[in-house]
């Protein structure tokens, strides 16, 4: 059973305080939501839980071993997989090639064509078949966080964190991305989603997490962290209050949030 | 397997490999050609394992003639004050060479790409700083001689043991860069966070692309220093490795035979281009092959930045250019 503990997990950098004491567990595959306005240390939580960086206090136990400190690859070889919110394709090797880099990785001793069958049919899932053999730089945007979703099935780890799945994603290329986090989730894994896009996400996740100041508010079914003050309070000082609790964040944002992380 | 080795890579493949071992033949009366020639393969050597460095995983190193140096000056010195084979030097130049390379991998982990050159540089010119100055030791600007390789060893047997070094070497760089090491190592160049995050151990690969290629230029280096009788620091001037760059950049940083052949060919012509005679007058070029070299490079730089001779070589050898159009076919359905 996947199981992942963050225990009291601290991160600062010089004075800025990214992360302040966030606890919370994730028993077996629960699909669930990270929201937070711009800043509120999101990203650092990926980056803390997959290695990059290694937490200021705290613990992360993840399938009954502790991984805060491993470096990254040790991390993602134990079946934690993340993308990133601006796009990490290996721009100048083939789709193909940046399929088979997790595969390789993973397998010591296995070949590269013994992975070429697998790589087919996750890239026909994702509607990229036709593209195998072309550069990943000449993907569009959309089909470059695909590729990343792609990537990370091979590698085929245990919990997936994507960093803005939908951020500047094309409405056709979304509900592919939809039907991945559907059909990878049922497959028996567990998701951790960040995103910006409030309608997506509330209707995505089983449970949603919130984070303010490096501080998690909230941790609840979608419906009761909606009406939670402390969310309500947290999202106030961005945009104007809705009735019904959370305002939708703009497209706008989204662009934002790109810029902050390059 | 028959059919494999009647495509046209490898027909192609085997025209060259058959042109280089028979040219002897027409080149053994001409000892200067044949030096000539030999010295090409040297740099041909440099030049292909530089395009693994720099343009495979993306590691742009100035220190690859101050390792070549190092593998000289080591097989040289231990020649001379221990008496050891140049067989016995050559091996511990080329493990000295390693161990410098592992050494410069490891301190360069963190080091952004120009970080990365300016250290290089500044160790080359260090390292050849160091040789001129410690002149009882090194000889200084004289230079350091070295035996020949053996007792009476014949200008082609020279040329056939750099040719048979090129081979092999191309060989295992081949291999290497086909197989997951290379996979890994492109990986690394495109986006080490990325890379690391898919499983790949960054910081291993990173040391071992150092120490491979630091192992094959020191073998190379100490092998052809033998066979030139001297070596002097000059070799390890910036303006030599930057001749070594030119020439990979020329034939395609990143393709192994471009870069070879890119460097065999601008070496053999720099030296052809000494003297040209026209109409009974011989008129020196001397420094304007440099010159003429340079526009060249700028020549590629701007209008074939894969490099003169890779687009020809990735036609014949390679599965065919593969072409950007998909960015154009896709816009259209996406808007970003
Ligand atoms: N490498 C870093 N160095 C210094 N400060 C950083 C670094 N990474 C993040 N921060 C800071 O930590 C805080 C949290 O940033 P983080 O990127 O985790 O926020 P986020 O929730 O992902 O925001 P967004 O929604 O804009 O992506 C911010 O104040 C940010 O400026
Ligand atoms: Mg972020």
């Amino acid at each position: 059973m996947i199981e992942l503990q963050v225990r009291d997990v601290y991160k600062s950098f010089g004075g800025i305080q990214a992360l302040n004491g966030v606890s919370f567990e994730i028993q077996g595959n629960q699909l669930i939501g990270l929201i937070g306005p711009n800043g509120a240390g999101k990203t650092t939580l990926t980056n803390v839980l997959d290695g990059v960086y290694r937490p200021t206090g705290g613990q992360v136990w993840f399938n009954g071993e502790r991984i805060d400190g491993l470096p990254p690859y040790e991390i993602a070889r134990r079946g934690l997989g993340r993308t990133f919110q601006v796009t990490r394709a290996f721009r100048r090797m083939t789709v193909l090639e940046n399929m088979l880099v997790p595969a390789m990785a993973l397998h010591p001793t296995a070949r590269q064509r013994d992975f070429h069958k697998k790589a087919w049919e996750v890239l026909e899932f994702l509607t990229m078949d036709h593209l195998g053999r072309e550069f990943a730089r000449s993907l569009s945007g959309g089909q470059q966080k695909l590729l990343e979703l792609g990537r990370l099935l091979m590698l085929d780890p245990d919990i997936i964190i994507l960093d803005e799945p939908f951020a500047g994603v094309h409405p056709k290329l979304m509900e592919t991305i939809y039907e991945y986090i559907d059909v990878v989730n049922k497959q028996g894994k567990a998701f951790i989603i960040i995103s910006h896009d409030m309608e997506s996400i509330f209707t995505l996740s089983q449970r949603l997490l919130v984070l303010n100041f490096g501080e998690l508010i909230a941790d609840g079914k979608p419906g009761a962290v909606k009406r939670d003050p402390a969310v309500i309070e947290a999202y106030l000082g961005e945009e104007e209050e809705e009735e019904e609790g959370i305002v939708l964040i703009e497209a706008g944002d989204m662009e934002d949030a790109e810029e902050s992380d390059a | 397997m028959i059919k494999r080795l009647l495509q046209p890579r490898w027909i192609a493949m085997v025209v060259l490999v058959g042109l280089l071992v028979a040219s002897p033949a027409y080149l053994k009366d001409s000892p200067y050609q044949m030096a000539v020639v030999t010295g090409a393969f040297f740099y041909a050597i440099l030049a292909s394992s530089w395009a693994l460095l720099a343009g495979i995983a993306g590691q742009f190193s100035f220190a690859h003639m101050a390792l070549a140096g190092i593998g000289a000056y080591t097989a040289g010195i231990l020649g001379r004050d221990l008496g050891t084979t140049p067989l016995q030097g050559i091996i511990a130049g080329t493990v000295l060479a390693g161990l410098v390379g592992l050494v410069i991998g490891i301190l360069c982990l963190r080091l952004r790409a120009a970080y990365l050159a300016l250290f290089t540089i500044a160790f080359s010119e260090i390292l050849r700083i160091w040789l001129l100055t410690e002149f009882q030791f090194t000889e200084g600007s004289n230079g350091l001689m070295l035996d020949k390789l053996w007792e009476g060893i014949t200008g082609v047997q020279e040329y056939y043991v750099m040719l048979g070094l090129l081979l092999g070497s191309m060989a295992l760089m081949y291999w290497l860069a086909s197989s997951r090491f290379g996979l890994f190592v492109r990986s690394m160049r495109e986006d080490e966070e990325a890379a690391s995050a898919m499983g790949v151990n960054v910081v291993r690969y990173k040391v071992l692309i150092f120490v491979i290629t630091s192992l094959i230029v020191g073998l190379a280096g100490a092998t052809f220093y033998h066979q030139v009788g001297i070596v002097t620091p000059n070799t390890m001037e910036i303006l030599q490795m930057s001749l070594v760059i030119a020439m990979a950049v020329i034939g395609g940083m990143e393709s192994l035979l471009g870069a070879a052949i890119g460097a065999f060919f601008s070496r053999v012509s720099l030296e052809m281009l000494r003297e040209v005679g026209v109409f009974g007058f011989t008129i020196e070029l001397g420094a304007w092959r440099y010159a003429a070299f340079g526009l060249l490079l700028i020549f590629t730089l701007r209008f074939a930045q894969n490099g003169l001779l890779y687009p020809i070589i990735d036609r014949l050898f390679m599965r065919g250019a593969r072409k950007d159009t998909v960015a154009k076919r896709t816009l259209a359905e996406e808007e970003t």
